[in-house]
């Protein structure tokens, strides 16, 4: 797929969003837990499903496309699980020979690690499988039509795919109110296991995780920028607009840089996806870092210069700024990737620094 | 600069220790410490304190104060605003209300309300900020206009905390169309139930209610409300603004929010976890060094405007940094419903911590107030 598709498939869901996610979309499902128009206008374009192949029930793909409906998604703080739709979700299951089914589908790492024992197993019984564990702060697990898990079991790795209401969901959320639930499996009925692939694990999952939340947050630090720049053209004090004010001026300037920053890091690692290991561990992991920094840098900076405004839940930022805070910490916040990133350099040799460093998109 | 190490007197230690004690005794071990917005608004918890001479302390003892120094004052106060206790009802009152009329003040307002406000029952809100009326406060437009006994207000006050809860709020006010924007502005004391007065919530960025906005619809206020001289108001409120600058409350937000990483994960720091808090700490004993000179240097009649403003912008900026710090180490989602209380603590923090740079003045109108002062270009 060429940059001229990524733009397009951008374009389209920008405006299905601008129309139809208003600020009280966003508040009122802030209030129910679920937007059911929106969801339904996204799925009628195929949005949540790009980069699943078409034969598991997706609608084909490249993973630059689907970053590019997230960053829209993060754009208008679309509450929907978009990203573990596609990008996860049905990423894991298709990759497993699963079929990915119609409806919202969820996920969330259940390790930190390949190294790390799951928090879920799996296990044979007489008549199928059955599954046990918790899998926490999963996203939208009570509207979702099939929580999808990474388990252990005595055959090693599995993907497993359950019906929700299998489980106990005890519901939770994030800053923005975005519901992130803990799901609690006691020796559940699994209909549809299938051995995790190669290239599908922990690590793999945490990586996609990350990409996907430096798309949204490319996407809402974009907003955040235009709601900042013209709320201080329009807002007067001493008989100006308070951009001309050289000390608001810098968090403007500062604005621009990590928002432009943060998108270039996100869409270089979108454009390299696809495989878990290699170069695009360096990418991903400098992504996140970077976009875990800028999501806190961004909200301080538009906080300061839109003054109480900015600061009562009428206004629009703080849809924005509550999903930065939140997101940058979602699949590992700076401290654990610049970590990892760290740690695999290292181990690379001073040699292949420079060499990590200076590569390009491969668009 | 007036900054010299302070030592604390032996009975100002004691001071310390009393109130320890009556905290220990009166919060519950699992006590939610405040944060940031003052802590909760609880009319009991100020009587109680209020009894053992701990509000207005620094209030003269013949108008029911304690006849404090603003260094006992201060001992109290960073007890308690450590604690995270819940001084809010009586706290605008007596760190800026009380100070405000002894300087301004009628004998007669003096004697009505600052026996009131030491005794915990009379609750004080600002009345300065307006829709358009926010760092350039001297635009407000919320007019008074002369009336058979006193004013008739109209106009619109923003961002009024806890004007739901508190009894009356100091008003901002424009008391003739001067064409020197500075003058023609007064201090009127307003009861917040006064006919014609709307009070309406503004919720804040967490879904909270802590600040108003105060409609006035020809609200009468007499002539004996008026704080201060007519025309004096904005000489009147730019002198308050220096009280509210230096204190504790500038810097000890957040403590709460450290001393609950401390306590639920201390045992298992990583060597990270371990530097933050050591550096969050380092900073904080620094900086209430700094704060303690200021309320020392003011028993001696000084009047550290600059060095007030200094230790404004460190503090609140050291608070913001405390929040960013330890979400970064601690590298887990913010659950505002977790388990444990950090968790729950962080969720509220850094939803608050934007506005420690706002509230007060924010940190761009401050420092070019402290660079005049430094470069000796005073108003
Ligand atoms: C939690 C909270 C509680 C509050 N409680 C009260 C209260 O009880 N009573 C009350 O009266 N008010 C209250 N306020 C209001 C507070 O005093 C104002 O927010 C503050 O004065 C700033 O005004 P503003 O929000 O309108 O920002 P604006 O003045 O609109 O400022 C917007 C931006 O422009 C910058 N700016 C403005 N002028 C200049 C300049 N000359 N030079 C450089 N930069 C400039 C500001 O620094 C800021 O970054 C509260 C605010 C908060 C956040």
């Amino acid at each position: 797929m060429s940059r001229g598709d990524t733009e397009l498939v951008a374009e389209a869901v920008g405006e299905l969003l601008r129309g139809r996610c208003t600020q009280e979309t966003v508040a009122a499902a802030e209030r129910t837990g679920w937007a059911p128009e929106l969801w339904a206008g996204l799925a009628e374009g195929g949005f949540p499903w790009i980069s699943v192949p078409e034969e598991r029930g997706g609608v084909g793909g490249t993973v630059a496309e689907a970053c590019a409906v997230l960053e829209q998604v993060g754009r208008y703080a679309a509450p929907l699980p978009v990203a573990e739709t596609g990008l996860l979700a049905g990423w894991m299951s298709a990759s497993a020979g699963l079929d990915v089914p119609a409806g919202p589908v969820t996920t969330a790492p259940t390790a930190r690690s390949v190294d790390a024992p799951a928090t879920v197993t799996v296990q044979r019984t007489s008549s199928g499988w059955a599954a046990s564990g918790r899998a926490a702060r999963v996203p939208w697990a009570r509207e979702a039509s099939r929580v999808v898990l990474l388990a252990d079991s005595p055959d090693g790795l599995q993907v497993i795919s359950l019906d929700p209401a299998t489980a106990h969901i005890e519901p939770g959320v994030n800053l923005a109110g975005e519901p992130r639930d803990t799901v609690h499996l006691d020796d559940v009925a699994v209909d549809a296991v299938a051995e995790a692939p190669a290239g599908v694990d922990h690590d793999a999952l945490l990586l996609r995780g990350a990409l996907s939340r430096a798309a949204l947050i490319a996407g809402a630090a974009g907003r955040v920028l235009d709601i900042t720049v013209t709320y201080t053209n329009e807002r007067r004090q001493f008989g100006r607009p308070v951009a001309r004010f050289q000390a608001v001026a810098a968090h403007l300037v500062k604005l621009a840089e990590q928002t432009e920053a943060v998108r270039m890091a996100a869409r270089v690692a979108a454009a390299n996806g696809g495989t878990a290991s290699g170069p695009w561990f360096l990418d991903v992991a400098a992504a996140k870092t970077v976009a875990s920094e800028a999501a806190g840098l961004v909200a301080a900076a538009a906080h300061q210069a839109t003054g109480a405004m900015g600061m009562t839940r009428e206004y629009e930022l703080g849809q924005l700024t509550r999903r930065l805070w939140s997101w940058r910490e979602e699949y590992g916040g700076e401290l654990l990737w610049s970590t990892r990133l760290g740690a695999a350099l290292a181990d690379a040799g001073a040699d292949a620094l420079w060499p990590a460093i200076a590569r390009g998109a491969v668009a | 600069m007036i900054f010299a190490p302070t030592e604390l007197t032996p009975a100002e230690e004691r001071l310390r220790r009393d109130v320890r004690e009556f905290l220990a005794a009166e919060l519950p071990p699992d006590f939610r410490p405040g944060l940031g917005l003052g802590g909760r608004h609880d009319p009991e918890f100020s009587r109680k304190l209020a009894a053992h001479g701990w509000v207005g302390m620094a209030i003269p003892t013949e108008y029911g104060g304690g006849g404090a120094t603003p260094v006992e004052r201060f001992v109290v106060v960073e007890e308690l605003l450590a604690a995270g206790a819940p001084i809010l009802a009586h706290w605008v009152a007596e760190r800026q209300t009380a100070p405000t009329l002894l300087a301004f003040g009628t004998q007669e307002q003096r004697e009505w309300f600052l026996p009131r406000i030491a005794a915990g029952e009379c609750w004080f809100s600002l009345g300065m900020s307006e829709p358009d009326a926010g760092s350039d406060l001297a635009s407000v437009r919320t007019a008074a206009t002369k009336v058979d006994g006193g004013w008739l207000v109209n106009g619109t006050k923003i961002w009024t905390s806890a004007a739901h809860l508190n009894h009356f709020f100091v008003v901002l006010c424009r008391t003739s169309p001067a064409e020197d924007r500075h003058h023609g502005l007064s201090q009127l004391i307003v009861d917040l139930h006064a006919p014609g007065l709307k009070v309406s919530p503004i919720h804040y960025l967490d879904g909270g209610h802590h600040f108003n906005e105060v409609v006035f619809d020809d609200v009468f206020v007499p002539d004996d409300r008026v704080l201060g001289e007519v025309g004096a108001g904005w000489h009147q409120v730019t002198s308050e603004l220096a009280y509210e600058r230096s204190g504790p409350d500038r810097y000890l937000s957040v403590f709460g929010l450290l001393k609950a990483f401390v306590t639920e994960f201390g045992e298992s720091f990583d060597d990270a976890q371990r530097a933050a808090v050591g550096r969050a700490s380092a900073k904080l004993w620094t900086i209430r060094q700094l704060s303690l000179a200021v309320a020392r240097s003011l028993e001696r009649g000084a009047a550290p405007a600059v060095e007030a403003a200094l230790v404004k912008d460190i503090g609140t900026l050291y608070e913001q940094e405390v929040v960013e710090v330890l979400r970064h180490v601690a590298g887990q989602e913010i659950d505002p419903g977790g388990a444990r209380m950090f968790e729950r603590l962080l969720a509220e923090a850094v939803q608050t911590a934007p506005a420690f740079t706002l509230r007060g003045g924010t940190t761009e109108v401050l420092r070019s107030i402290a660079a005049k002062g430094l470069t000796g270009a005073r108003r």
